[in-house]
């Protein structure tokens, strides 16, 4: 695997982990506010 | 969660996986940089905009709280803030991993770094101040007095002190030269990724603000 290619795995699990945080995050807010 | 706002957010998902991939693996480096730090625009950028975008935001919702005092507005100027400040942060920090590979050292004085320094330093300033205050009235009034008194000077830190004075920063955006400017290519994944960090910052703004919404409702029903 290049450098590039390890970068490039890096910044995604970067956005994932970013991405399932918010989404949780917003999900809690939601119930909350129901 | 409606279904508009749940297909947007895996749209979101979705849009930001092909603009990573196509940043790292289909564009290839631009030449006249070192290396691949020619990559790191595709982030920097889009930071530093979105950074930009949420002080005009802090200052116009401070404005409207001001005029018509109504605690969502607060509440909107301080998310706003601090998304701003969060993206001036991680401008700063791509900014200076692109100055180490390209001239040796992470922090150069450069007129850019120090006026988002300064431009940091404000916005820092403004959490220190809702933090000092505790009646949630006159905190919300200062705070929006503050911020947009903050906000004039952003278009003179991020735009105008770094162009008065000779800056090694690349300015490929603005440059009328066309031998020094963006190929279509590497455009369009610029812009895919502006218009990504957007939707991402809007999608933050929305469950700041309702955070505060609920943090409020229940202060006031223990009051």
């Amino acid at each position: 695997m290049s450098d590039l290619t390890g970068i490039m795995a890096v910044t995604m699990i970067i956005w994932i982990g970013l991405f399932a945080y918010v989404y949780r995050l917003d999900r809690k807010v939601s119930r909350l506010e129901d | 969660m409606n279904r508009v706002g749940f297909a947007l957010k895996w749209f979101l998902f979705v849009w930001m996986v092909v603009v990573i991939w196509a940043a790292f693996m289909w564009i290839p480096s631009a030449e006249g940089f070192k290396g691949e730090s020619s990559r790191i625009v595709f982030f920097h950028v889009p930071t530093a905009w979105v950074a930009t975008l949420a002080f005009l935001v802090s200052c116009i919702a401070s404005g409207m709280y001001l005029w018509r005092r109504e605690p969502k507005y607060d509440f909107g100027a301080a998310v706003s803030a601090g998304l701003g400040l969060l993206y001036a942060v991680l401008a700063t920090v791509t900014g200076a991993i692109f100055a180490k590979i390209m001239w040796g050292a992470y922090w150069n004085w450069d007129p850019r770094q120090t006026s988002i320094t300064i431009l940091l330093l404000i916005y820092a300033a403004y959490f220190a101040l809702r933090s000092a205050v505790a009646d949630p009235e006159k905190r919300a009034t200062l705070s929006a007095v503050y911020s947009i008194l903050a906000f004039v000077t952003v278009p003179f830190l991020m735009f105008i002190v770094p162009r008065i004075y000779f800056s090694l920063h690349p300015d490929v955006m603005t440059n009328a030269d066309p031998d020094n400017s963006l190929d279509s290519a590497h455009l369009i994944v610029l812009l895919a990724s502006l218009a990504g960090f957007t939707g991402l910052s809007v999608w933050l703004y929305s469950v700041g603000t309702r955070i505060e919404k609920i943090r409020h409702r229940r202060r006031q029903e223990v009051l």
